[in-house]
This record gives C-alpha cells, structure tokens and sequence, in this order.
C-alpha cells in the first residue's frame, strides 16, 4: 500500500474501505463459528466449574464452589504436580534428543535434508492411537527394547518399563518429539555456519562455541519447541493410559474419568479450568520471553 | 528408557576433547551425532513396524511371528461393527474437510487483506485453537452440545472437527494470501473486473494448489483425530479411531493391527499426496505446507 503514488492515492482510499466492507463478509462465517462453537464453549466450562448437575448428569448452572473446592484435595494436587512433573520432563528429554537429531539434519543432511524431515513428519501425521499402540508393544516386558537391553546386561528379568513412570514419558516423547524437531530445525537450518566456524577460528572449543554460538542462536527455536511439546503433553491421557497404570494417572485421566466414569461435570469442568491456567501461565512465560529477546535483538 | 539413553549419549559428541587437526574434529562430530540420529529413526520407525509386521501374523500373538497369512485382514473385512465406523469416519472426514475449507479460506483472504479491528479480533479467535489442548476443546465442545441439548451424534463430531479444523487451514493458506501481491488483484479490477470477479479469477486459482493440498491433510488429520472424537460422538455409530480405542485399552487385538496398518498406509499416502499437489502445478512443493510456516 505504501508504494502507491500520492495521485491516486484518495481513489485508491474509497476503494479501500469497500474492499474492506468485502473482506469483512469473508471473515464473518469463519469468524462467527469459532465464536459460536469454541470460544461459547470454552466459557460454559468456566460456567460449569461453578454449576451443579441434575440426575440424569446433565449440566445445571448455578454458583456452587464445590468442584472448585475438591481442587484442594491432596489426590488431585499429586495427580496436578505428576502431570507438570511429566510434562516438564518430556520437554527436557524432547530437547536433548531433538537437539543432535535437528543439528545433524541441518548441518550434514545436504541434498538428503527434506527428505529425512519429511521422514520424521510424515509419521507424526499418522494415526496417534496406532503408534502409541506400536510404542507400547515395543516397550512391552518382551518386547524388542526391553530384550536388547537384557542381552546388553543393561537391564535384568525385573525391569520394566510400561505401568511405570519411564513409560508414560516415553509415551509422551514419542508422541509429540516432532514438535521439537521442526522448529529446532528451522532455526539452526536459518543459523548461519560461518559463525560456527568464526567461533572456532577465536580458538573457542567445540563445547564453548556450542555453547556461546550455536546454544544462543537457536534459543527461541528450541523455546518454541518447548511450549509446543507442552501443551500437548500435559493434556494428554493416552499415553498414562496405554503406558502407566492406576499410580501414572495424570490431569488429562482425571477429566476424562470425570465426564465419562464419575459424571461429575463440575469438577470436570474446574480440572480443565485448572488445566487452561497452567497452560496459559506457560504460554505467558514464553511470550514474556521471546518479547523481551525480540527487543535485546532489536537494540 | 532408550529414548533417554539416546541423549546423554549425544553430550560426548559436543564435549569431546579438542582433537589435534580441524579435520580430524570434522571427521569427528558427525560420526557420534550420526548415531543418535540413526538410533533416533530406528525407534521412531519401530513401533510402526511391528504393527505392520504382526498385522500378517498367522498367530494371535505380538511376539512370536508364526508365518504370513491374511487372516487379520480378512477379519477386519468380515467385522460390521469395524466397517461401519470406517464408513463414518470417511464421512465425518468429507464433510469437515469441505467445512473447514471453505470457512478457511475466506477466513485467511479476509485475514491477510481486512485492516479492521474486526481483522485483528479474529485473527486472535483464530489462534485460540493452537494453544488449547484438545482435551480441553473435547470437554468444551461436549459441554456445548450438551448444554444446547442436543444429542452427541456423527453430526456433532463433524460441527467440532470443522472447528478445529478451520484454524489450521486459515494458519496454512494466510502465509500463501499474504505472498500474493495484491496489485494483481488491483490490476484486474483496473481492467474492469468487480472485486468479486478479482477474488474469484485472479486469487483463488493462485491459491488453488495450496488449499487441494491443505484440504487433503485435513482429511487425514481428521480421520486419524482420536481426542476430540472420542469426547463429541455418539454412542452408535462411532469413528473408527474411537473403535481402535476402546479395543486397545483391553489388550492384544490382531484386527486392530490390520485396521492401524491400512490406516498408517493411508495417512501417508495422503500426506504425500498433499506434498506433492504443488509441484503438479508446477510449484515448489515442500513441507511448508505441514507447519504452516
């Protein structure tokens, strides 16, 4: 809009703001039903968390704190800080196993780069239920992980790894590792090589020039990485189902149980409330972040 | 307990002590990072596998492979319950792929070129889907029915599948709007076309390879959805991921191998569909698609 000539400019004005009365019509429908059905929706939970039920469990408004009081009950508090415990955890191994996976893929994939990528995306866009499934049967007491593991003397006859904490977070990892690699992988795909090598010509170590060159430029891919395998991972209840058992349950376990087993919607709706708000505490952080490094790269 | 392993294993490579020559650390690093990432795919591959492989298992079992047959398939075929849902699956999949688009699409033209507050508000409703847990879109959409009164059906997984899935195709296709150069659009409108006739003969054919492309994926996200299914449909007939559920939690079930297998092939062979539409129109095809970005 900017390079348009001052002559035409008033004319092109008019036409504007009756394009704009058009692009309006094309945004309303769009616009209306994620209004209607997502942003109405998500309100009547908050409505909910204070609501009561009739007897055949359908939903009844009124102001009544009891499910947000039962929020206080030690075994929803364990079962709150085991999710976050999870979640914080599979982000961190998400991270560490990302990280040289994107690195070797950006930096020795040459003319093979898009293809492995798409190698490690194209599954992710496959069934999720099916390869949680896959994943369980491979973590299975004989399945071939555990075995490769006894034959290396790694583990003996007692380990385990489904129905035990490792296993809910592998499930976890493999659910939702892409969403680190891709944006892991944008950023040190953007990151320019001649740094590296600039760092290690001032006589810094492969350590301190990953460390203060690499590290650094890729910090807002692996944040983003970060809040990406979050958000997932904490509402998940697949993977404590299929990997954990009853001492694994996580939040996500919880309302399902809720809407589905106990028929208590109103504390339901308060565990997804308290879900939102950890998450959104999360989103916060790391738009409070990336907005003050947006503002260090800008000075 | 691999996968853990995996990453310590990465460190030495970064830590290793200084070798002698630049060459010899060239030589190096990527023999160790190389590993990683091999073990990496090997893990991310094996779980599909052995689905794959134990679909063809003569043997119920998910260990002892007892020779090839066709059993499992030939099970699947013969299961009503099964290919019922398959059936309502391909339908909720064709009505919120058609749903989706056409909301989309004009969300996204309306997005990139509206200035209005109007355009910023419903640039945020648009993003509310991305950082919301599906679990939380489930329960919420649920509630909404219910609290509406109205009876969980097929029809009301298709109303939430549109939902969610409208967002993605208006995240994908904005950064598409946003490369046209809008002084074709005015080019056309000097030569005497209406904006409508400038949206519908210049902009939309531009765009056309990148929503056939967004449209597939949506089919095959919203076949393969599980979450937001599970909390929305009815009690018959269900999705088939919602079927595959409920078999899974009760244990060791071959049909499901045959049914996750064909699954699996499908939803690759949609996905590389999608990444391949754009270069049938002479385009750069390529994964940008897939993240929208």
């Amino acid at each position: 809009m900017a390079l348009l000539r001052p002559s035409s400019r008033s004319r092109r004005r008019k036409a504007d703001s009756r394009g704009n009365r058009m692009w309006v019509w094309f945004m309303l429908p769009g616009t209306l039903w994620m209004t209607g059905f997502l942003i109405a929706s998500l309100i009547l939970v908050a409505v909910l968390a204070v609501g009561t039920t009739d007897e055949l469990g359908n939903p009844r408004f009124g102001f009544d704190l009891a499910g947000v009081r039962a929020l206080a009950d030690p075994a929803y508090t364990e079962v709150m800080l085991r999710s976050l415990g999870y979640a914080l955890l599979t982000c961190l191994i998400c991270l560490l196993i990302a990280y040289p996976v994107a690195y070797t893929i950006a930096l020795y994939g040459g003319r093979y780069k898009n293809a492995l990528i798409a190698a490690i995306v194209v599954p992710f866009f496959a069934n999720y239920l099916v390869r949680m499934y896959g994943w369980s049967v491979v973590l299975s007491d004989d399945g071939p992980v555990l075995r490769a593991l006894r034959a290396t003397g790694l583990a003996d006859g007692d380990t385990k790894i489904l129905n035990t904490g490792v296993g809910v977070i592998a499930g976890l990892v493999y659910g939702f590792v892409v969403f680190m690699i891709i944006p892991l992988y944008a950023a040190l795909e953007r990151l320019d090589v001649s740094l590296i090598e600039a760092g290690r010509d001032l006589y810094g170590g492969p350590v301190r020039t990953f460390l203060f060159v690499t590290l650094p430029a890729t910090r807002q891919g692996a944040a983003a990485g970060l809040v990406l395998v979050f958000l997932p991972a904490m509402g998940d209840f697949v993977s404590a189902q299929l990997m954990g058992g009853p001492d694994q349950i996580m939040i996500g376990n919880l309302i399902q149980d809720k809407f589905f087993q106990g028929q208590n919607w109103p504390l339901g709706s308060a565990l997804t409330m308290l879900l939102m708000l950890v998450l959104l505490l999360g989103m916060f952080g790391y738009l409070r972040r990336t907005r003050k490094d947006e503002a260090e790269a800008r000075r | 307990m691999t996968l853990v392993k995996t990453s310590p294993a990465a460190a030495p490579a970064r830590t290793a002590p200084k070798p002698r020559s630049r060459r010899g650390r060239a030589e190096r690093r990527p023999r160790v990072l190389l590993a990683v990432t091999g073990l990496f795919f090997a893990l991310l591959y094996l779980p599909i596998a052995v689905v794959a492989l134990f679909s063809f298992n003569s043997r119920k079992s998910l260990t002892v492979f007892g020779g090839f047959s066709l059993r499992w398939y030939r099970a699947f075929a013969h299961d009503d319950v099964l290919l019922s849902s398959l059936g309502t699956s391909l339908r909720i999949s064709l009505v919120a792929m058609a749903g989706s688009v056409v909301l989309g699409v004009a969300l996204a033209l309306g997005l990139v070129r509206c200035r209005t507050r109007l355009g910023s508000l419903a640039g945020l409703v648009m993003l509310v889907p991305l950082i919301t847990p599906e679990i939380v879109t489930g329960v919420a959409s649920m509630l909404l029915f219910k609290g509406l009164g109205v009876a969980l059906s097929t029809t009301t997984v298709m109303l939430s599948e549109i939902t969610f899935s409208i967002s993605y195709v208006t995240v994908v296709l904005r950064s598409r709007v946003a490369a046209l150069n809008p002084e074709v659009e005015e080019a056309a409108m000097d030569l005497g076309a209406t904006r409508w006739q400038a949206v519908r003969l210049v902009t939309l054919p531009a765009l056309l390879p990148a929503v056939l492309a967004s449209a597939v994926l949506i089919f095959a996200l919203v076949f393969d959805d599980f979450v937001l299914a599970y909390f929305t449909t009815g009690v018959d007939p269900q999705p088939l991921s919602v079927r595959i559920y409920s078999a899974i939690r009760f244990g060791v079930q071959p049909t499901i191998n045959a049914v996750g297998t064909l699954m699996l092939a499908g939803s690759v062979c949609l996905i590389a569909l999608a990444l391949f539409i754009p270069r049938l129109f002479g385009r750069r095809g390529g994964l940008d698609i897939l993240s929208g970005e």
